[in-house]
């Protein structure tokens, strides 16, 4: 557990109360993180994604003893001391060769993981094309019945994209629109969408889930005659093959408090869905001026002063229909003076 | 006039914007995604692969950049700005939601008398000097009293009687005081709710049940001092006359409940084809004393039997 700090001057208060929880929150930092043997293949991949996501990402350039399965205590420590919710952790062992674990945190807890191997990498210098501007959000693609039906593709898709577009964001400049990352699986005839009542046998399953390809590709904008430009694609790398491994579900409590969404106030939303403001504008003179639509006044209703000569009597009410005729038209008269 | 070949021409130098799929484009303009929910053509897959993952990729992003260019835009220096929808997709969040600040005792106290907060200004107006001076600070206004040169004192005011000093007494307390009822504040919050509050409802739980767990129920116990007299749970009944429509509703729901043939929670736990209740049958066998009880007293009773033969 770390200490907690007491803020001792302004600047330090405001860096602590930046990582408050917010209503709408900033995007996750991720950290990457080696353990106890990387590869070549692992340090070059964790390398590319790092460029990907910068700047919201902090590197552990020493090797870590973790291994996120089993113990998770040290991704917690790290996640509290650097204000990451998210872990990007390479590992290269004998019985699971080249893999990275996306981690994501809830509260400073493990919520999900997913391990993947990766089979294929092609680096970005390998293709002698223009890159992204680092910082630049990506559009994302994803391809494949499955991220709507599998389990655990769906939680693939969720993860990555809380790792490179988590981000809510109210507007977005168009062309500075640079780069997509596209993601997309194999073909998986064998595969039935998931059994719930078989439950997992995860080694049998795992060698028929679909393969999943990363790509990533800078948008090159032509034009089309229309208001919508013509998309055309150029490789930018890295070029990523990967196959899904181990994995963990988020706990459901944790994953119910998690999902849990702020009243944001209306006027907010309005503002930020970018909606037309009705009856407002402002004049030459910059003033606000509004225009207020109110219905027609009903001046019948209109109370005017009482008299007790003018109040109906009730008992008055059951004679002839024309004395009570006669009756409202003196009072119309009356009433007129 | 014949446009024919003019059109051509145009869609010779332009392609087309638009994208054909079999399953729509599912599009998430706030998060700048989209997902193409179509299954993968598995012969382009297998002859010729990064062709068909960025032809795919292509025309989900033609897609995705139609809807992005389709919303509304402001100017900007760097060029247009499409203002985005709120993200259609719902990723979890990485901190528990703020806790609302709990309000002090003023803010309570407004909240009840429906007074409405005011910002004062900083600065007031001095006739004297004729410019805006502060109203509390560097040489704030509330320090006027204690600055000036010349002071009127009451004629039976004592001999040591400091005019200066007591108006600057009273300032500084005025300042004690708020401060003392921040740090109030801010002591209430921290206890406001949550566990304190819990317990103290315990303990009174606690304490009514030993109350009333003496011989004569409470009843003749010693009193102590300002000890609060217990209050049952007070019965409730309905009221005598209803209005028919309530009758026949109320009518209505026992027949319903008759007709559905729903059993009672009891009957319910136990429907099945079981004939025998076994539960209440080992409780009766065994005069209550459970199933254990029963088994050991059988065992021990044959093992007797056995001895007695041997004798």
């Amino acid at each position: 557990m770390l200490r907690t700090v007491k803020p001792r001057n302004a600047r330090s208060k405001r860096a602590l109360d930046a990582r408050e929880a917010k209503e709408v929150e900033d995007v996750r930092t991720a950290i990457f993180v080696k353990g106890t043997h990387t590869g070549e293949v692992v340090n070059g991949v964790m390398k590319e994604l790092m460029a990907l996501k910068r700047p919201d990402a902090i590197s552990f350039s020493k090797k870590n003893a973790i291994r996120p399965f089993e113990d998770a205590s040290s991704l917690e420590f790290w996640s509290n001391k650097n204000d990451a919710t998210m872990f990007l952790i390479g590992h290269s062992t004998k019985k699971r060769p080249a893999g990275l674990t996306i981690t994501r945190t809830f509260d400073s807890k493990v919520l999900d993981m997913c391990e993947l191997g990766i089979d294929k990498f092609v680096n970005m210098a390998e293709f002698k094309t223009p890159k992204s501007t680092p910082g630049h959000k990506p559009m994302m693609h994803f391809a494949s019945e499955l991220f709507d039906t599998h389990p655990r593709f769906i939680q693939l898709k969720s993860l990555l994209m809380d790792l490179f577009n988590g981000e809510v964001i109210e507007s977005i400049c168009l062309p500075g629109l640079e780069h997509v990352i596209s993601v997309t699986l194999s073909p998986a005839p064998s595969l039935q969408t998931a059994n719930p009542i078989l439950g997992e046998s995860q080694d049998e399953d795992l060698q028929n889930l679909p393969k999943v390809h990363i790509r990533t590709y800078t948008v090159k904008l032509l034009p089309s005659g229309t208001r919508i430009p013509r998309v055309e694609l150029t490789e930018m790398g890295p070029f990523i093959d990967l196959s899904l491994r181990r994995h963990q579900d988020a706990d459901p409590e944790m994953w119910k408090a998690a999902m849990r969404r702020p009243k944001l106030k209306k006027q907010d939303l309005e503002k930020g869905l970018g909606k037309k403001r009705k009856n407002m504008e402002v004049d030459e003179m910059g003033d606000l001026r509004g225009r207020v639509h109110i219905a027609k006044q009903d001046l019948g209703k209109l109370q005017t002063r009482k008299m007790k000569g003018l109040k109906s009597v009730p008992g008055e009410e059951d004679g002839d229909s024309q004395d009570s005729e006669q009756e409202e038209a003196s009072r119309r008269k009356r009433k007129r003076d | 006039m014949d446009v024919s070949n003019i059109l051509a021409s145009h869609a010779a130098k332009y392609q087309s914007v638009t994208v054909e799929k079999e399953t729509p484009l599912d599009v998430d303009a706030g998060f700048l995604t989209v997902t193409d929910l179509t299954p993968i053509d598995e012969d382009s897959y297998q002859s010729n692969l990064e062709d068909y993952l960025k032809s795919t990729a292509r025309d989900g992003i033609q897609a995705l950049i139609a809807a992005l260019y389709g919303l509304p835009t402001q100017p900007s220096p760097d060029g247009a700005l499409a203002q985005l929808p709120e993200p259609t997709t719902k990723l979890p969040r990485a901190k528990p939601l703020p806790k609302p600040k709990p309000p002090t005792k003023w803010e309570r106290f407004a909240a009840a008398k429906g007074i409405q907060k005011r910002v004062r200004e900083k600065k007031v107006w001095d006739e004297e000097r004729q410019e805006w001076v502060n109203r509390w600070g560097k040489d704030g206004k509330n320090k006027e009293k204690e600055e000036q040169w010349i002071h009127e004192v009451k004629a039976n005011a004592d001999v040591d009687y400091d005019p200066v000093k007591a108006a600057r007494d009273e300032r500084t307390s005025r300042v004690a005081k708020n401060e003392r009822q921040r740090l109030q504040n801010v002591a209430r919050a921290q206890t406001a709710g949550g566990e304190r509050e819990e317990r103290k409802k315990d303990i009174e739980k606690t304490l009514a049940s030993t109350r009333i767990s003496t011989a004569s129920m409470g009843k003749f116990d010693k009193k102590l001092e300002g000890e609060k007299k217990l209050r049952g749970v007070k019965r409730k009944f309905e009221a005598t006359e209803t209005s028919v429509e309530q009758e026949k509703q109320a009518s209505l729901a026992v027949l319903a409940k008759l007709d559905s043939g729903a059993k009672g929670p009891r009957k319910g736990k136990s429907a099945g084809d079981d004939v025998l209740n076994v539960r209440k049958a080992i409780r009766t066998v065994s005069k209550g004393k459970g199933g254990v009880a029963l088994a050991r007293e059988t065992h021990r009773k044959g093992a007797k039997g056995k001895r007695g033969g041997k004798r």
